[in-house]
């Protein structure tokens, strides 16, 4: 696979501050790479020095391609959705003849294509980002950079867009990074992830590697393994709430702590004698202070910290 | 209170028989707000822009300058312009005293800061991620000005209208660097001026009206012009 963009040991400051450290990163054609991490861990920093919109401070990086990048703010002007893909195009250095044709198609694979003539003022949140997507996929540029581009769309919203994306980002000669903020977004489109914790590189490697095997258990707490037991020979279990299930006939017991209303019933917050964790529960499940038996599968286990 | 009334009578028999004199004055009015407000314009734009968006050392300070030269007083400016066009002076050379190319220098210099600082707070107020997104998609300097003015345009023109307004409302500046010349560099302000000094208060009248609507015709063109949205295929869906 061609390496089209290729960054060792990127480090970059904001404000005065270090905010990014030794993040080694490799771009390849064909593929999604996910860059996940929680708010200020770093993600549009590297972002931006990967878009060359920030110097990195130390560390070297080389572009086989040229790069295009979606802001996370990225406005759309004044005009309709089709003339914003157009200007695109032409800031792109795309000649006049070729424009119509790329921004009309590129607008059609974001599922886009009837808001051509939409002013921008007039499209919802959704449509908006749909329009902002395509005109940085019609530039056809080998590098595409994008910055949380589902951030502050409503759940429907996010979850077509979510499917378009996946479709429209897949080009054999086209590399892709996106910043994300949420695992399963990673899950749905991404090949591979860098996970960025306080500005270094945490974990790296093919996505479901990663999401299920998490490498720290910093790691595996910000990608949802929520449970923590130490084990008896030292040593800790990590647990996501999938992993647990309240079952009579269980070989553990637990007392309930809190109960967090989620979407289909209730999440138990668990004390148990190593450690506390999280399981699903349905409406009529057990109060605080109560007694419950749990069956446990799976989830990571890291031998010392 | 007599006289107001005549004098109105008067200004409308004026306006009524078409007087060669009112369209000679009203045409040296409309060429020098036009000719001084494209000046500042085609200056003010640019250094608006730079201004407005740039990161530069001293952008301050000339925003701070720019702010204050929209308080220039007018007769001080024309004084200085003035005292630059004498013969002997540095720009004495130009022959522009007592012209009307002399006056719209005045009055382009009166407008340029007006521009500027309209323009440079018009676009510093456009949204976040607009030019920075341009940028990324490889936006030359020149492209990303275009997008900004054309974004900002509402401000623009308000600049626009500010510039031509003042134009048509300045006297002293006119007075001083034109000399108030009938049929040369008189503009109507200037022209009212004269005709109260002489104690014509029907001709002052009747200028001071084709003023007010002038004022009022290119204001309205602008403000259309300005507020002008293209027709959306539909409305915001809710």
């Amino acid at each position: 696979m061609t390496t089209l963009l290729e960054a060792r040991g990127l480090t970059a400051r904001r404000g005065g501050r270090e905010v990014l450290r030794g993040v080694d990163l490799e771009l390849r054609a064909g593929e999604v790479v996910a860059i996940l991490g929680p708010n200020g861990a770093g993600k549009s920093t590297l972002l931006a020095v990967l878009a060359g919109l920030l110097p990195a401070t130390c560390g070297a990086m080389e572009r086989r391609a040229r790069v295009a990048t979606a802001l996370q703010a990225g406005a759309l002007a004044d005009r309709s959705a089709l003339a914003n893909v157009e200007a695109a195009l032409r800031w792109w250095g795309v000649p006049r003849a070729a424009r119509r044709h790329r921004a009309e198609a590129a607008l059609a694979a974001l599922g886009a294509g009837h808001l051509a003539a939409r002013r921008a003022v007039a499209l919802s949140g959704g449509e908006a980002r749909r329009v902002h997507l395509a005109r940085a996929l019609a530039l056809e540029a080998g590098v595409l950079l994008l910055d949380e581009p589902f951030s502050g769309l409503d759940a429907p919203a996010r979850a077509d867009l979510l499917e378009d994306a996946g479709a429209a980002l897949a080009h054999p000669g086209r590399a892709v990074a996106v910043v994300l903020h949420d695992r399963a977004e990673a899950w749905a489109l991404a090949d591979r992830v860098l996970v960025l914790l306080g500005g270094r590189p945490a974990a790296a490697g093919p996505t479901r590697e990663v999401l299920e095997r998490p490498a720290t258990p910093e790691v595996a707490a910000f990608l949802g393994f929520s449970g923590r037991l130490e084990l008896h020979g030292g040593g800790v279990r990590m647990l996501r709430p999938s992993h647990a299930a309240l079952d009579p006939a269980g070989d553990v017991e637990a007392t309930v702590v809190r109960r967090i209303p989620v979407e289909e019933g209730f999440r138990l917050e668990l004390a148990l004698p190593g450690g506390r964790l999280h399981a699903p529960a349905p409406l009529d499940a057990p109060g605080p202070g109560d007694v419950v038996r749990l069956r446990l599968t799976g989830g990571v286990t890291f031998p010392h910290i | 209170m007599e006289f107001l009334w005549d004098g109105l009578q008067q200004a409308i028999d004026l306006l009524l028989s078409g007087d060669d004199e009112v369209l000679g004055i009203v045409g040296v009015t409309l060429r020098m707000a036009f000719w001084s407000t494209l000046i500042a314009l085609a200056l003010g734009l640019p250094l608006g822009l730079v201004l407005g968006l740039g990161r530069f050392r001293g952008r301050g300070a000339g925003l701070a300058l720019a702010n204050a030269g929209m308080g220039l007083p007018p007769v001080i400016v024309g004084l200085v312009v003035a005292l630059l066009l004498f013969r002997g002076a540095p720009l004495g050379g130009l022959n522009l005293l007592y012209t009307l190319e002399g006056v719209i220098v005045a009055q382009a210099v009166l407008s340029l800061p007006v521009v500027v600082a309209l323009t440079a707070a018009a676009v510093q107020s456009l949204p976040d991620g607009l030019l920075d997104q341009a940028r990324a998609f490889g936006a030359s300097r020149r492209a990303v000005g275009l997008l900004a003015l054309r974004e900002a345009r509402i401000g623009v023109l308000a600049a626009t209208i500010a510039a031509v307004g003042s134009a048509f409302a300045e006297v002293g500046a006119v007075v001083l660097v034109g000399g108030n010349i009938d049929g040369q560099t008189q503009t109507l302000a200037s022209a009212v001026l004269v005709r109260v000094s002489a104690g014509e208060y029907g001709r002052a009248i009747a200028l001071g009206i084709v003023l007010l609507g002038l004022v009022l015709v290119l204001a309205a063109v602008l403000t259309v012009l300005q507020q002008r949205r293209p027709r959306a295929a539909l409305g915001r869906p809710s």
